[in-house]
């Protein structure tokens, strides 16, 4: 369960200070898939942010199984992430100049996984995204889509129980970007792991279980979640 | 992440930039290059000098002269007036060079200083002529004492021990001139030196007598010997029977410029040293003589070592250079391997096995070659320079292997501050690099 408490993050000092996201609070319960729809700018990515520990709001708290990930400190956040999240970005990062077996077997290494144990999670992840046979290709050679697949067998390697993904189709056809949703919420149903779709994409939105609005830092609206979040404030200035 | 993953994936990193990676490392290979060839010119210097003194001096030998203070102005005195270096010309030669001589009443004191075995003193008459056939007759530039303890090389026959009182070391040249064919053929032959003796009163027909000596063996040139060659070696007693036949009745009789004394242990020469420099003596042992010529290696050693310092300088300019930019083009991974869960620090050590595997490729590099080239070149330094059968590249493990280690540390000093920014990026701000 991620319980988001009263989470502000401002950016800039005194006269120049940006509130990007504005006392936020909401709970998702463990295995479900939410949306956080915005246009850019609406703080989607900061919330993000702050929700993985990559980011630390001013104020706030982000209770993650009982533990509030930001009063942790950064080593721990980062061992913390090594194993229980995972990300999908809109531009895919994988590594272009590395071999796809080398990239998806990278959070392994972080996450300090034996050697010999990784060969058979990395081929799984390569299998569950049908990209086995492409295991000793180098990254660069991939198309759009198979970045994005390989980006996922990364993602989903180390068996992470939360999943952030940021635009994942952003940069995808629709038949590829639909292709690349089936293996994300495939995962995400299996292993019955939280999956949180940062997008302004009302489509991809749509496939949740829960949607979260959010514009100008605060929450609009929400839907498909069983109790309503707490009240929020009206952005000020 | 795991120290080792960390190296895999460093040396990963350098292999996707290959020339980029070569061209850093070349940087450091020519200060490593320089580095070990001057290493090993020096220990090579060393060892050669270290062989020069151990074959042509006895570690045991102290040797012993009188110095006055060469600059003091000097009373006249008759019995130094008439000795001169060698026994021949009579003036007051010695007396302006500072040097007085060891008379016997010297050689008993230093005989009773302790640790002292035996004192000999410096025996080389000045002989008339050396032949072999009675009728060519050749000047003898310098005769001299055989010492066992003098490595020499022989081109025919040989010493066992100590030589005996009739018998004499010929060195290649003589052996030729003196009309033998090979240096093989002179042994076993009996030569013949001629000694006048001196007069100290002018009487018109001076008294002269033939010594006959049996070759025993023809010494040839070696790289090693700076004082024996081109002398005729005859043992001790035989150049005291020379020497006092030549001497006796002048003023340079029992007077010598040099005694060598026998010590009972070679760790007891400086001892014996500071003693007899503590009696008015001046005294110089084997490790005083190679002391000497180790300053003038040193200094070269230095001046070629600066020269590989200043090259590793410039190289770890070069290194820093190359992390830095390397650091900006991999923001983009950085954040994601952040993002991921890596730890500051982990990037940080990411980043420094990258320069710790630079200054390991360029110091292999530049190591090794000084390897093969300095092998390959030292028969031909060795030729040029005439020091037959000795290298003057001599190149030990040790020190390689430190040049490489020194040059592993000096690169991962180099590459803290990329590190260090690389280990300070912050994920969101990477991420956001397209």
């Amino acid at each position: 369960m991620i319980e988001v408490k009263h989470i502000t993050k401002t950016y800039g000092k005194k006269q120049n200070t940006f509130i990007a996201i504005n006392d936020v609070s909401f709970t998702i319960p463990n295995g479900k898939s939410v949306a956080i729809l915005g246009k850019s700018g609406s703080g989607k990515s900061t919330l993000m942010h702050a929700m993985s520990g990559l980011d630390r709001p001013q104020q706030g708290q982000v209770v993650i199984d009982g533990r509030d990930i930001l009063k942790l400190k950064s080593k721990d956040v980062d061992a913390f992430r090594a194993q229980k999240m995972s990300f999908i970005f809109q531009s895919f990062f994988v590594q272009a100049n590395e071999s796809c077996y080398d990239n998806v077997s990278l959070p392994l290494e972080i996450a300090k996984v034996p050697r010999s144990k990784r060969r058979q999670k990395v081929e799984a992840a390569l299998s569950a995204v049908q990209l086995l046979d492409k295991k000793k290709s180098r990254a660069r050679d991939l198309s759009g889509g198979q970045k994005q697949r390989l980006a996922i067998a990364r993602a989903i390697v180390n068996e992470p129980d939360i999943l952030f993904a940021d635009e994942p189709t952003g940069n995808l056809d629709s038949t590829t970007g639909g292709v690349v949703e089936d293996f994300l919420f495939n995962y995400a149903k299996d292993r019955g792991a939280t999956l949180i779709v940062v997008t302004h994409d009302e489509d991809l939105a749509r496939k949740c279980d829960a949607r979260i609005n959010i514009k100008d830092g605060v929450i609009e609206s929400t839907t498909g979640f069983a109790e309503r979040p707490t009240k929020k404030k009206k952005v000020m200035g | 992440m795991k120290v080792a993953d960390i190296i895999r994936r460093a040396g990963r990193s350098l292999r996707q930039a290959k020339t980029r990676t070569l061209l850093t490392s070349l940087a450091i290979g020519v200060g490593a290059f320089t580095i070990t060839l001057s290493l090993a010119g020096g220990q090579g210097g060393r060892d050669y000098a270290d062989a020069i003194v151990k074959s042509n001096t006895d570690v045991r030998e102290v040797v012993v002269t009188k110095q006055t203070d060469e600059t003091a102005v000097q009373e006249y005195d008759p019995d130094t007036a008439g000795l001169s270096l060698g026994a021949g010309t009579p003036g007051p030669a010695a007396a302006s060079s500072g040097i007085e001589p060891i008379t016997m009443t010297d050689i008993d004191q230093i005989t009773e200083v302790e640790h002292v075995d035996s004192v000999t003193p410096n025996y080389s008459p000045q002989v008339n002529y050396i032949t072999a056939d009675g009728d060519n007759e050749f000047v003898v530039s310098s005769l001299s004492t055989f010492a066992p303890a003098v490595t020499l090389t022989y081109a025919a026959g040989g010493v066992d021990g100590e030589l005996a009182d009739d018998q004499i070391v010929l060195n290649e040249d003589y052996a030729e001139a003196l009309g033998f064919a090979s240096p093989e053929d002179a042994v076993d032959q009996t030569v013949t030196i001629n000694a006048t003796r001196q007069q100290t009163v002018f009487t018109g027909s001076p008294e002269a007598k033939d010594v006959d000596f049996t070759v025993v063996a023809v010494s040839s040139e070696s790289g090693l010997a700076f004082r024996s060659q081109g002398s005729l070696l005859i043992s001790t007693n035989a150049a005291k029977e020379l020497y006092d036949y030549i001497t006796e009745g002048t003023a340079a009789y029992n007077k010598f410029f040099i005694a060598s004394v026998l010590v009972d242990d070679p760790e007891n020469a400086g001892l014996v040293k500071t003693e007899l420099e503590n009696q008015g003596y001046s005294a110089q042992t084997a490790e005083d003589i190679l002391g000497t010529i180790n300053i003038f290696i040193n200094v070269l050693l230095g001046i070629l070592l600066g020269f590989g310092a200043l090259a590793v300088l410039t190289s770890v300019f070069g290194i820093i250079n190359t992390q830095y930019i390397s650091v900006l083009e991999r923001t983009q991974q950085i954040g994601l391997m952040k993002a991921l869960g890596m730890s500051g620090g982990d990037v940080g050590k990411l980043f420094t096995f990258e320069a710790a595997w630079i200054g390991f490729l360029g110091g292999g590099i530049g190591a090794g070659l000084a390897v093969i080239a300095g092998t390959i070149a030292n028969p031909y330094i060795s030729d040029a320079l005439g020091l037959g059968d000795i290298y003057l590249l001599i190149f030990e493990p040790l020190q390689v292997v430190g040049v490489v280690v020194i040059l592993i540390i000096i690169s991962i000093l180099a590459g803290i501050f990329p590190a260090l920014k690389a280990s300070k990026l912050d994920p969101i701000e990477a991420l956001r690099t397209e």
